[in-house]
């Protein structure tokens, strides 16, 4: 019932599919780079060095995305991401995400109420890891959280 | 407020417009409900359920009670109720959180059964709206005191849009062209979702965007009723009675 094709409705600026393979590096802790990714396909595990070993901030999967602060700040990226299994993410420039936030108006909701989620979670992870009852893990998480908090002569951005 | 939820089974519906003289949808939704409360079935009412923009407030009361009490009823039986705001009941955006029981919210992420879909109402991509929300607003109110009194008005409309469409199809070698609501649904599909499910233009679709993925639309249930049917990852737009 109501079923039908329509032709297709052109491009999309500078948007751009890539696929990944598992282990893969999508982008690298440290690099000027000024994309950002969505993840149309596959996980992606975010993770970055610290004084005591490498660090896992977060495992993502389909919708999710990442790297919005190099875009959003211009800054180095403060962390790295590699695919885990085979991983499709859509790559946005500067330019194609003023574009997508131009027509995709939830996008910019959703942005939003993930950075704000973001913040709230390390708040309380900082709070956690720097009172008496905080686990090994978080207790190394809050002194990453600190060793990034000190002054550097160029700022970095996740 | 939710936007990120996880539905095994869902239905979903969109523009009833409820208290409008021109709306039918109390006469039908009785049954509906019964059948999404007998299959298990989570509801999601996708935007303009109730018509808070052109009804008047006594004809929206006593319509709506009937409404509510089916609500009530799914919610007391274990099911979930989410309401997705759309323009004709846009003053809902002021109340996005649990509103006895029922989730008020902008848009849905659902997943179900490894499918992502996007639920929306999908004023927010209608070029008349988006030009000048606030005429919007003011000429659809306008029209409240007319559809009172000639609720035939809508048919004309529907007639007008229908025919609409299918000009602009006529010249475009029968295929139907891509409208403003596939190219949104194209945009919402490239970051990672299987499906894209609108309501707004009272048109019941189901189409394949050629670069992946699908954009469906709900319909209405002023006259007669279709509905989109979610069941562990499947799919699939439905016509009441059928």
């Amino acid at each position: 019932m109501f079923k039908k094709l329509i032709t297709s409705s052109g491009e999309h600026g500078t948007e751009l599919a890539r696929t990944f393979a598992d282990a893969e590096l999508i982008c690298r802790e440290g690099e000027s780079s000024a994309e950002m990714f969505v993840i149309r396909r596959g996980s992606v595990r975010v993770f970055k060095a610290s004084p005591r070993g490498e660090l896992e901030l977060a495992v993502l999967t389909k919708g999710d995305f990442f790297g919005e602060m190099s875009v959003l700040e211009g800054l180095p990226r403060d962390a790295s991401a590699q695919a885990v299994g085979e991983a499709e993410v859509l790559v946005m420039t500067a330019g194609a995400l003023l574009v997508r936030l131009r027509r995709d108006p939830t996008f910019a909701f959703e942005l939003l109420r993930r950075l704000s989620g973001r913040v709230r979670s390390l708040n309380a992870r900082l709070v956690a890891a720097l009172g008496n009852g905080g686990e090994p893990q978080e207790r190394r998480f809050g002194e990453a959280l600190l060793y990034q908090s000190e002054p550097k002569e160029s700022g970095t951005a996740v | 407020m939710i936007i990120d939820t996880t539905q095994e089974r869902l239905l979903v519906v969109s523009d009833l417009h409820v208290g409008n003289p021109y709306s039918a949808a109390t006469r039908t939704l009785g049954d509906f409900f019964e059948y999404a409360e007998a299959g298990g079935y989570n509801l999601c009412i996708n935007g303009d359920g109730f018509e808070i923009l052109q009804a008047r407030f006594a004809s929206l009361a006593a319509e709506s009670a009937s409404v509510l009490r089916g609500i009530r009823r799914l919610i007391e039986r274990g099911a979930s109720v989410l309401y997705v705001v759309g323009n004709h009941d846009i003053a809902l955006e002021n109340f996005l959180s649990a509103w006895s029981g029922i989730q008020i919210t902008p848009f849905l992420n659902v997943t179900s059964g490894g499918t992502r879909i996007r639920i929306e109402h999908g004023h927010l991509y209608d070029p008349s709206f988006v030009k000048s929300p606030r005429v919007y607003e003011w000429l659809t109110r306008a029209a409240g005191p007319l559809l009172h009194f000639y609720p035939d008005v809508y048919r004309v409309w529907t007639s007008y849009e229908e025919a609409k469409q299918r000009l602009r199809g006529a010249l475009r070698s029968g295929t139907a062209p891509p409208s403003v609501y596939h190219e949104a649904a194209e945009m919402l599909l490239r970051r990672g979702f299987d499906a894209v499910v609108f309501g707004h233009t009272h048109q019941p679709e189901d189409t394949s965007i050629p670069s992946g993925g699908r954009y469906l639309n709900c319909g209405t249930w002023v006259r007669g009723g279709s509905f989109v049917e979610i069941d562990r990852g499947q799919v699939a737009l439905r016509r009441w009675g059928d």
